[in-house]
């Protein structure tokens, strides 16, 4: 198959990288560009683990071709940190216990980052409601969303 | 063989500006296997889970008209790459569309919902789409075009069976038309599954025009319960020009539970969804009749 | 109880899971090697069939490696080595050698240059099968006499066994004289219960990366629970020195139970490998991994004897387990449910008789609990009707019989017992009735609407590891190099496991308590095999007890070492030293008892030691645990039952866990609330159903139609209580004993108790769905009427 050519945005940085059109985005960014912090989990679509930002919005890489991306910003979990320092949900997320085998986790605060951008107020019914689609077995959820509770505004901790 | 970890299909992409290129395109290639791409949160779980053949690919994503809402007093006219997380923003759509707004917010996730088009929804046809009962209570047409032309088509003669529909492999669906419903009419959208983010074991909606004390017009489509969405037309006779009460609710909802045609399967029973769809259909014509102004007594 | 102030035991600190959020964190899917291949399976598309030939010579055309059937090892094994060699069944080679026998059985594999490229090699292999025959998907239809035999023979140890009638394995108990106690009770409950095979669903598949050596040893990163079992397999296997295997240690994924084996697909992998001679990673897609592994389901037909006031006499327990194409210890699994049904309730007289039975189903094995769940929901359950029939309080009857302090636990079957020294079972089920408002509870009858809310309790709890006084069927110890660097840091080298679950936060609060280093300064990475002493697995809610039980015991004969170097420097003897930490400088100090400004730091010492060559502060070894004690959970479930829908919603829990000392609070938290969102999926939702004709999941492998619990169906953050017994295990590293399986046991029962409750029907089957609720509702409805007319027509 012919290979064409695209760039993107990569949490920050342009990116040349030639792929084919049946490359998904999530084998792009873990395979070839080595951010295996974006997880295959299911590869369906039903567990929110591959989630990641296309300028802003989750989307899910598992469905997603890389050669739709040319031109478009993505972020990944790597992409989150400001040099050393932690996004406060990353720390939030520590503090609360809300990482257990890790594995849904990169997948759950960037969904998250795109909730407290549109709903910097949510309530413990809208988080719920926005986290629905990122599975995770470890933790039961609950404190994931005191987590996500803790960095909106107004929210407690 | 197929994984859920890559596409194996090998085909050719294009990823046209401009409606007329990707007409223009589907006409050339129509006697290949050409698959559309708006969303693609349906069409690639087939091509990962299914030994599906795929020669080109016309992703509609970068074509600028395709992307457009526009409002007026007709009504809503809905671009086929809009996905439908930005539906659910849209007040207008909360407040006169309440039953497509229920549906779109039961489906999924956000990040599936940031991904998929209504169009899609309704061109993947799967007797369970959540988007399809609602649009087909609202009488929503697509915009259907090709090289040669465009015609539109009511959702409801637009789906032919599971996984089927009328449209021709040069035409795609560019728009999604729902006339404005009058006012003193209400609408609803209820679903059941087995978590709240999951494919429906059945879905519905309702809308009612109410007149006074009387129903006017009625249209109650019921989802996953029939090969394609099913509208329950003698339940609607029921109401139409009827006194509304709760005696008359409960025996179109009994109605329209006769009326459809469930099967078991791995997500739900056959007998389930026919009490469900009784219990369901008479909670969603009091929402609707509310909804309407309509009170309720005895 | 004994009071301690702890300097970091029960503080939360998270520094270990940095990479985690960071997406740094490396698992085995994660890991690359220049030069590697990339693997994929070939599975079985029947039930039960004769393989005749596997033909890949097309495949290879392509530039594939390949293995199939007759390229790997004649050796019998059992992936699951947690038991002595002579009470382990072996069913199994790499790759069958004569018949599937599940749907998804792996039969061959290609590796090649890309994942593409050896998937269109793999569709070039050709499979010419012999006989076929009908999948034995039933317990009943495989025990038929003329059912096909799935095993012909096994080997038990060194011994051949001949398989009959599909029997995997069987076990028989008896303690005291059960007829002798049943004639003794005033009323006899006997009930039948099954639970379903469910799956994992770790949101990590099954993954491997191998590169073979120069030396013809190999280098493995695996999904494993334990690593050095996986690198005794694989050198038994591919018949390679042990010390030529190393294995190392990445994150888990999650994993629930499902790779205390070692995965089907590791030796695949290093087949590949070898036969490649370059490094081969293989990544289960979801489908694959679908059909890999599964819950042990359970049948269990319970008789149960009282006397009037609630004490028992006797139990009867009958259990069938039906296991799938492979024996992944069924025989230590019925041992096991053997001990968790004895261990709940002073029976006095108890008859316990297991069978496992082979089917052409995916292989089932450990999945939190070994069994503990699935027969904790037939007790559980009859405790409640036992109670109903007796007309006592469902809490009296529990407070009166069960098994407590003093009493003997079996911790890992009728071999594996300690006597019980710490016990918080009556605390969490008077404290968990206050909490839970249990006394407002009402009674089925006076309930009414559509809506209808119950309560329930269920009380359960696990082992804390597998040891005890004396050695049983299955190996547990754990070892640890603990060395203190030339600054004062201080380095842990375990090949202890953490599933996620705080296991070495754990293990680094131990070591930091011990020897008085700030929890930062104490390190504990990814090692391998090659550098570390053997430990077991992290299975058996072993981890913080046993696991954690060695790291102190190895931190505290360097602090021994330490003390001692230390006195040359003070001139003083070692026990008229004190070690302390100075929060302040951040680093362990020792200073003659009441002279602390005559310190010296850690860092100091350390470093003298190393500039005089005097050598490092290490120390080595390996610790058995001499007891197995419980850590006991108590759940109280409200549920609401719509009666128009049949579903069920959870408004409101409260969760009581003992686990002696909670080393870490928030984790430990995070296990009973993760576990109870398992166990409502267990109790509400989840079951891999298959298709009776061909042998197939129902959900075709896809989790589309595998439905776990998301957020929204857990209880809202200020209905979900979680408490701790306040109790103090002396045998445990600084009183801790475990939690993590103890936390899913009494979950399912707890919730069918509260449907009971709420709308007066018991269900005897999980999951209890809508569709199986509002069926018995229509019936129980038309019943009562039935029973209605009959009234009425008796008045005239």
């Amino acid at each position: 198959m012919k290979k064409t050519e695209i760039e993107f945005t990569l949490n920050g940085k342009k990116k040349k990288v030639e792929v084919k059109p049946s490359d998904l985005l999530i084998n792009l960014i873990r395979e070839e560009l080595y951010l295996t912090g974006t997880k295959y989990a299911c590869g369906i679509g039903e567990c929110g683990a591959c989630t990641v930002l296309l300028d802003g919005e989750p989307v899910l890489s598992c469905l997603t071709l890389a050669i739709t991306v040319a031109g478009k910003e993505i972020t990944t979990i790597e992409g989150l940190a400001q040099d050393e320092e932690l996004h406060p949900l990353q720390r939030a997320f520590l503090e609360q216990g809300a990482v257990q085998c890790g594995f849904c986790t990169p997948g759950m605060i960037l969904t998250a980052t795109a909730l407290l951008k549109e709903k910097p107020q949510a309530t413990e019914e809208e988080i719920r409601d926005y986290m629905r689609g990122n599975l995770c077995r470890c933790t039961g959820y609950v404190q994931i969303i005191k987590a996500i509770k803790s960095c909106t505004t107004g929210g407690e901790n | 063989m197929s994984t859920s970890r890559l596409l194996t299909q090998e085909f050719e992409y294009f990823a046209p500006h401009t409606l007329k290129e990707a007409l223009d395109l589907l006409y050339k290639y129509k006697d290949e296997e050409v698959k559309i791409l708006a969303g693609g949160t349906d069409l690639l779980v087939k091509m990962k889970t299914l030994d599906m053949k795929i020669d080109y690919l016309i992703n509609l994503k970068e074509i600028p008209e395709l992307k457009a809402v526009e409002t007026n007093n007709q009504g809503l006219k809905i671009g086929a790459t809009v996905p439908l997380s930005q539906l659910e923003r849209r007040e207008i759509i909360k407040e006169k569309y309440p039953a497509l707004y229920e549906g779109i917010k039961s489906m999924a996730a956000i990040a599936i919902r940031n991904m998929a088009t209504l169009p899609g929804n309704i061109c993947n046809a799967s007797p369970a789409g959540d988007t399809i009962p609602p649009l087909m209570v609202y009488e929503a047409q697509l915009r259907i075009v090709s090289k040669e032309g465009e015609r539109l088509v009511p959702v409801e003669d637009f789906l032919r069976g599971v996984g089927e529909t009328i449209i021709r492999k040069e035409e795609l669906v560019s728009q999604v038309i729902i006339p404005a419903p009058p006012s003193n009419s209400g609408s609803a959208f209820s679903k059941k599954s087995r978590v709240k983010a999951d494919i429906a074991k059945i879905n519905l909606a309702i809308w009612l025009e109410r007149e006074g004390k009387t129903c006017k017009d009625a249209r109650i489509v019921l989802g996953s319960v029939f090969i394609k969405a099913l509208r329950a037309k003698r339940a609607e006779g029921l109401l139409k020009g009827e006194m509304v009460s709760k005696e008359l609710l409960t025996q179109v909802a009994r109605q329209a539970a006769e009326e459809i045609k469930p099967i078991d399967d791995v997500r739900s029973t056959a007998e389930y969804r026919t009490t469900l769809a009784r219990v369901m259909v008479e909670d969603t014509l009091k929402l609707a009749w509310e909804r309407a102004g309509g009170e309720l007594e005895g | 109880m004994e009071k301690q102030q702890f300097d970091f035991v029960g503080k939360d600190f998270a520094i270990k899971n940095v990479g985690k959020v960071t997406g740094k964190e490396v698992y085995s899917g994660d890991v690359s090697i220049p030069g590697q291949l990339y693997a994929v399976v070939l599975r079985s598309p029947y039930a039960h069939a004769e393989i005749k030939k596997v033909d890949y010579s097309e495949a290879e055309k392509m530039g594939a490696i390949c293995i199939g059937p007759e390229d790997v090892p004649d050796y019998l094994y059992n992936e699951r080595i947690v038991s002595i060699p002579d009470k382990t069944y072996r069913d199994r080679t790499v790759l069958p050698k004569d018949k599937v026998r599940h749907v998804g059985e792996a039969l061959a594999t290609c590796a090649a240059e890309t994942e593409e490229e050896a998937l269109a090699a793999l569709k070039k292999i050709k499979v010419e099968w012999g006989r076929k025959w009908k999948p034995l998907v039933t317990l009943e239809e495989a025990m038929e006499d003329e059912a096909p035999p799935i095993h012909d023979y096994v080997y038990l140890g060194e011994e051949k066994v001949k398989i009959k009638n599909n029997i995997a394995c069987t076990r028989d108990i008896e303690v005291g004289d059960m007829e002798r106690g049943f004639e003794e009770a005033d009323t006899v409950v006997e009930r039948t219960f099954s639970t379903p095979r469910i799956y994992h669903l770790q949101m990590e598949t099954k993954s491997a990366v191998c590169v073979p050596e120069a030396d013809g040893g190999i280098t493995v990163w695996v999904t494993s629970q334990g690593i050095h079992n996986v690198r005794i397999l694989l050198g038994n296997i591919f018949n390679l020195p042990l010390n030529k295997v190393n294995v190392k240690r990445v994150t888990l994924g999650g994993s629930f139970g499902s790779s205390i084996q070692m995965n089907s697909i590791t030796p695949i992998c290093v087949a590949l490998a070898l036969k490649a001679k370059r490094p081969v990673k293989l990544v289960s897609t979801r489908e694959d991994d679908l059909y890999d592994h599964a819950k042990y389901p359970l049948i269990t037909k319970l008789k149960v004897g009282a006397k009037k006031d609630g004490t028992l006499t006797a139990a009867h327990c009958r259990v069938w387990v039906e296991i799938g194409g492979h024996n992944i210890q069924a025989y230590p699994y019925l041992g096991c449910v053997a001990g968790w049904f004895a261990s709940l309730y002073r029976w006095k007289n108890l008859k316990y008789e297991g069978k496992a039975v082979y089917t052409n189903k995916v292989p089932t094995c450990a999945m939190q609990g070994y069994g503990n769940p699935q027969i904790n929901f037939a007790v559980e359950s009859l405790m409640d009707i036992l109670a109903e029939e007796l007309g006592m309080d469902p809490i009296e009857l529990r407070l009166k019989n069960y098994v407590g302090k003093g009493e003997e636990f079996w911790g890992q079957g009728p071999t594996v017992r300690s006597i019980i020294r710490s016990c918080g079972v009556e605390e969490m089920l008077v404290e968990g009735a206050k909490l839970a408002e249990w006394e407002k509870r009402t009674l089925p009858l006076e309930k009414e609407g559509e809506i209808r809310r119950g309560i329930g309790v269920a009380r359960g709890f696990h082992t804390s590891g597998t040891g005890g006084p004396n050695p049983g069927e299955t190996i547990d110890y754990s070892g640890a190099t603990i060395k203190i660097n030339e600054d004062g840091s201080v380095d842990v080298l375990t090949a202890l496991m953490d599933h996620g679950g705080g296991t070495w936060e754990a293990a680094a609060k131990i070591v930091a308590e011990v020897l008085k280093v700030p929890y930062e300064k104490v390190g504990i990475y990814n090692v391998d095999t090659r550098t570390t002493v053997f430990d077991v697995n992290t299975h058996a809610t072993r981890g913080v007890y046993c696991g954690g039980g060695a790291v102190k015991y190895v931190a505290e004969k360097v602090k021994e070492l330490l003390l001692n170097y230390a006195a040359t420097l003070f001139k003083d003897l070692p026990e008229n030293l004190e070690l302390s930490c100075n929060h302040e400088l951040g680093q362990a100090v020792i200073y003659p008892r009441e002279i602390p400004e005559n310190y010296k730091t850690l860092g100091e010492i350390a470093e003298y030691a190393h500039i005089t060559s005097w050598g490092t502060l290490a120390y080595t070894a390996t610790l058995r645990q001499k007891n197995c004690p419980p850590c006991f959970i108590t759940h109280f479930v409200e549920v609401e039952v719509n009666t128009r829908t049949g579903e069920i919603s959870i408004p409101r829990a409260v969760i009581l866990g003992d686990s002696g000392t909670i080393l870490n609070p928030a984790l430990w938290e995070g296990q009973i609330i993760g576990a109870f969102s398992r166990g409502l999926g267990f109790a509400l939702l989840e079951e891999t159903k298959y298709d009776l004709k061909e042998g197939k999941l129902e959900c075709k492998g896809m989790i589309t139609d595998y439905k776990i619990p998301t957020t929204l169906e857990m209880p809202k953050l200020d209905n979900l209580l979680v408490r701790s017994a306040h109790t103090y295990e002396p045998t445990g590293p600084f009183g801790a004993k475990g939690i993590g399986e103890a936390a899913l046991s009494s979950v399912g029962s707890a919730v069918a108790n509260a449907i009971y409750n709420a709308i007066g029907i018991r269900f005897y089957e999980l999951p209890i769905t809508p569709e199986k609720v509002l069926k018995a509702w229509k019936e129980k409805e038309r019943e009562e009427s039935q029973e209605r007319v009959g009234d009425k027509l008796n008045e005239y």
